[in-house]
């Protein structure tokens, strides 16, 4: 090589070094700016992809009845969800996790090549399915600790109760109603996933935030008692549907709350909505003659009357019960005697005396026409209009329980104030709130609401009402040897669709409490359309009697007296 | 006849280097395969280790041979390595929709990693006689451009985008250092930039217009073609300045990082190491750089001379194709990192450079 030649290649040589070196430098640059200039995005893009929100929600709190028996418990349980970008061979993989846990292939293989991240594959399996599937080792597929809700007494008490969904969240009843003690609290815990979003740590995210438990003013025991002798009182007349109430008329707890027909609360989903509904709180209805009641308090409290102050009754407007159907003749019967046989021509000849501005005000304090407060959704308020706006006929019917819608719960509430000397007491269901741990949240006591009769009014009503179940009377069905039976029949036709009101179509009821001097439980019954028999002496005060002394029976109450009062 | 005077010259330096990044190498490829939860990974630091061993006896053996005798040699080894590349074609192992690899009794082995070398080896003996002060000639340039586009569109057609471009970059880098004639030279560029689109129309394959095309926009598809890259940022990003810890990497650890053995280990140690980590893994392939430069600065004969320079370029390509493309300023195409990536051929055929730079080091008191 010439020397000029060689010292020209050295160059070169230092050249392509400049070049390569200032590449280098770019690169270098660039990972400077990725690393430290970007570095904390990028770190939290990073954070972002394999750190996943979970929120796992607590236990849902448990349901006792007053005797701490479980009405409605939370379980654990496993669902089974997929990622559905991270599954590889969807219509395999669907056909296999199809047969083990018995969902639709077809619609299972849709969900998976949804465009969604995430979709249910399953909710709520039993954790040897779960294991089944667990097993297979599937990518994509990812399981999650839930809970299910479980009704351990299935239909007792199901209308009122409840239930909660899917998702844990009340839906209907007192489920819905303490939804916000009841669910548990929702626990934001981050899972590390990979790029397969499968998740590490799972077992760490069981979490400590359990709903708190309900205790119930029902006891599961007389429900069952009341729903029984309901049941056997529909099936009996062929009727539609029936409510039972029991309540303690000194403090307004509700210690039966029965409807039928029942429905299954592990799978409700399977029965008509319509069944659904806490009828006796939602839903008003004309109540007829146990009106007569109030009319009574009113006219005694008034002032104006005694219990024998006699009314001239032509018997013209006795449209109402069986018994006295025929008997037009003019007849003179004291107050007892119209409450007693139920005379809906002497109940007007009442009101008139009273006049309206009484009889508003004395049912308007029983509570109709405005809600009771009792702790279930969805409570109607009835209708009671301002005695201002009654029409002349309204003010007569409405002493005989028609012009006036009430619902179940404000009849059984008011009738216990008289039987609670005159007292109104709010009803209620829910008598304690416990914690996880069994300690207690919150107690409720006994709410009084207002005096509404004097205590010498509410005795002479009660004793009024006694002579119901006495020989002769509407409720004689009612009686139970041994005890002093204070109540009142009804039977109500129902209005049609035309607005009229339809022959053989009544809700027959029965409303009363025993013992009568001292009443250690008020019950109404209602039974809607009864076939065979129409009216609530013959239908209502039976299943009355059955519930009363199978629960006097239940509590120990022994007899008071004797001998039957003839 | 052995000279004392070779052991005397012996690049102790260079061994150290290449010592040093290898076992950086093997560090960094437990740290990507510990993830651990891929099983069949467990086994390929062990695997790679075997490798780097077989790479010093062929770096050995491509020492000991006076590198002069690769003058006389070279066309000879780059047949043999063509032929390779025609059996590849042939019985090639099909991974992945393209045939790269002969397996030859127990080992696989990637013959267009091979025939980076022999086309460095063919170019410098013919530009050591042909090379003069004024330049290449068009005529010139002739057969260097057959010599060149032989291998190249058997390359291509394997297809090996990564690999074929590394070819044509390291001959260019030759033949620019051999330099070509003024007039040549731009008539060459502008030939270059009109048959370009041509080139995009007619010779790439679908799934390589899609990396370009991603590229230069990864966020077309986060999920596709740009995850690579996205997620490459991301774990480099995330390493920032003194990195997260040797096997703490979570983009690592938590799969999201793709090849994350092969081509894209970088990534993984960008994440561990930082920014400290990336910055000297830089500054010890600079200095590798340098050291050959160096080499070819003293060697006395142009054939020495242009194949050190060659060697060089090669691994200068390589470094910077890969970290330029885990960092998203290049397109995603499969050229392994020297001596860290895993993978036998790729490691062998570094190695066997480095030799050929010792050879020549050693040698540089030999005067013609």
């Amino acid at each position: 090589m010439k020397r000029t030649e060689e010292k020209k290649i050295k160059i070169r040589i230092i050249i392509v070094g400049v070049i390569f070196t200032v590449f280098y430098l770019v690169i270098g640059a660039k990972a400077a700016y990725e690393q430290i200039y970007r570095g904390p995005t990028l770190s939290q893009k990073a954070a972002d992809q394999y750190e996943k929100m979970y929120y796992a929600s607590g236990k849902r709190g448990t349901i006792y009845d007053s005797k701490h028996k479980e009405m409605g418990v939370s379980i654990d349980s496993i669902s089974i969800g997929a990622y559905p970008k991270k599954i590889k061979d969807k219509k395999d993989d669907s056909k296999t996790i199809a047969k083990y846990l018995d969902v639709n292939e077809k619609r299972l293989l849709k969900k998976l090549n949804s465009k969604k991240s995430f979709v249910w594959i399953k909710r709520h399996v039993t954790p040897k399915k779960a294991k089944n599937i667990k097993d297979l080792n599937f990518e994509g597929v990812d399981f999650i600790k839930e809970h299910t809700r479980v009704y351990p007494k299935k239909t007792i008490a199901a209308q009122l109760i409840g239930f909660s969904g899917i998702d844990g969240k009340g839906l209907e009843g007192i489920e819905f109603y303490y939804d916000s003690y009841l669910e548990g609290e929702d626990a934001e815990q981050v899972v590390i996933k990979d790029a397969l979003g499968r998740g590490f740590d799972h077992e760490k995210r069981v979490s400590d935030y359990n709903g708190n438990n309900l205790i119930l003013t029902i006891d599961s025991t007389i429900q069952y008692i009341a729903e029984r002798a309901l049941e056997k009182t529909v099936n009996d007349f062929g009727a539609r549907s029936g409510m039972a109430i029991i309540m303690d008329p000194k403090t307004g707890a509700i210690l039966a709350h029965a409807h039928y027909p029942f429905f299954n609360l592990n799978s409700f989903g399977k029965y008509d909505r319509g069944l659904w509904r806490n009828r006796a709180i939602t839903d008003p209805f004309e109540p007829g003659s146990t009106m007569k009641t109030f009319l009574a308090a009113a006219a005694i409290e008034s002032g104006y009357c005694s219990p024998d102050s006699i009314f001239q009754c032509n018997g013209e407007h006795n449209i109402e019960e069986e018994l006295w159907e025929g008997a037009k003749e003019k007849q003179w019967k004291t107050l007892q005697q119209i409450i007693k046989f139920s005379d809906n021509n002497g109940a007007v000849k009442v009101a008139e005396m009273i006049g309206n501005k009484n009889l508003y005000n004395t049912l308007k304090d029983f509570g109709f026409g405005s809600k009771t407060g009792i702790d279930c959704p969805g409570e109607t308020s009835g209708s009671l209009k301002s005695y201002l706006r009654w029409s002349k006929v309204e003010a007569g019917t409405i002493s005989y329980g028609y012009g006036i819608s009430v619902s179940a719960i404000q009849l059984i509430t008011a009738v216990s104030a008289i039987a609670n000397g005159g007292v109104l007491m709010k009803p209620y269901i829910v008598k304690a709130i416990t914690d996880e741990n069994g300690q207690f949240v919150s107690s409720f006591r006994p709410q009084r609401v207002r005096r509404v009769i004097s205590e010498t009014t509410a005795k002479t009503v009660r004793d009024i009402m006694a002579t119901v179940t006495t020989s002769g009377g509407t409720g004689v069905g009612a009686a139970i040897e041994g005890f002093k039976v204070s109540g009142k029949t009804g039977t109500a036709r129902k209005i049609n669709k035309k607005g009229e009101y339809e022959k053989g179509k009544c809700i027959a009821s029965f409303i009363g409490f025993a013992p009568g001097d001292n009443p250690e439980l008020a019950v109404l019954v209602t039974v809607d359309e009864p076939q065979i028999k129409h009216s609530g002496g013959a239908v209502a005060a039976p299943a009355f009697k059955k519930i009363v002394s199978e629960t006097f029976n239940y509590l120990t109450i022994t007899p008071q007296i004797a001998a039957v009062r003839k | 006849m052995f000279d004392r005077r070779l052991v005397e010259y012996f690049d102790w330096g260079l061994l150290g280097l290449t010592i040093t990044l290898g076992s950086l190498g093997i560090v960094v490829l437990y740290s990507a395969i510990y993830a651990g939860v891929d099983d069949p990974f467990k086994a390929l630091c062990g695997k790679q280790l075997i490798w780097f061993c077989i790479g010093l006896t062929v770096m050995v053996i491509s020492f000991l041979v006076n590198y002069k005798e690769l003058d006389q040699w070279g066309l000879l080894i780059y047949f043999f390595s063509l032929l390779l590349l025609v059996g590849v074609l042939f019985f090639g192992k099909y991974v992945a929709g393209s045939r790269r690899w002969l397996i030859v009794g127990p080992i696989t082995i990637q013959p267009s990693e091979i025939v980076k070398i022999t086309v460095i080896i063919v170019l410098s003996s013919y530009y050591s006689k042909h090379a003069n002060i004024k330049g290449l000639t068009f005529k010139e340039l002739v057969t260097p451009a057959i010599l060149v586009f032989i291998p190249f569109l058997l390359v291509v057609r394997q297809p090996d985008l990564g690999t074929s471009l590394l070819i044509v970059l390291i001959a260019a880098s030759i033949t620019m250092f051999v330099k070509i004639e003024r007039r040549t030279l731009i008539y060459i560029i502008g030939a270059c930039t009109t048959t370009l689109p041509l080139v995009w129309w007619f010779f790439l394959k679908g799934y390589q217009k899609l990396r370009i095309l991603t590229f230069l926009n990864p966020d077309r598809d986060p999920l596709g073609a740009g995850y690579h890259i996205i997620q490459s940022k991301i774990a480099i990003g995330s390493g920032m300045i003194i990195g997260k810890g040797f096997l703490k990497g979570t983009q690592n650890a938590l799969s999201f990082l793709p090849e994350q053995h092969t081509d894209f280990i970088l990534s993984v140690l960008a994440e561990e190491w930082g920014f400290a980590g990336t910055g000297l893994i830089l500054l010890i392939y600079l200095l590798l750089i340098i050291w050959g430069l160096n080499i070819a600065h003293g060697c006395r004969d142009s054939f020495g001379t242009i194949l050190s320079v060659g060697v060089t370029a090669m691994i200068f390509w390589q470094v910077f194709i890969n970290v330029g493309m885990i960092m998203g300023l290049m397109p995603v195409v499969g050229v392994p990192l020297p001596l860290i990536s895993y993978g036998g051929s790729s490691v062998v055929t570094v190695m066997i450079g480095i030799g050929i730079l010792m050879n020549v080091s050693m040698r540089r008191f030999l005067v013609e």
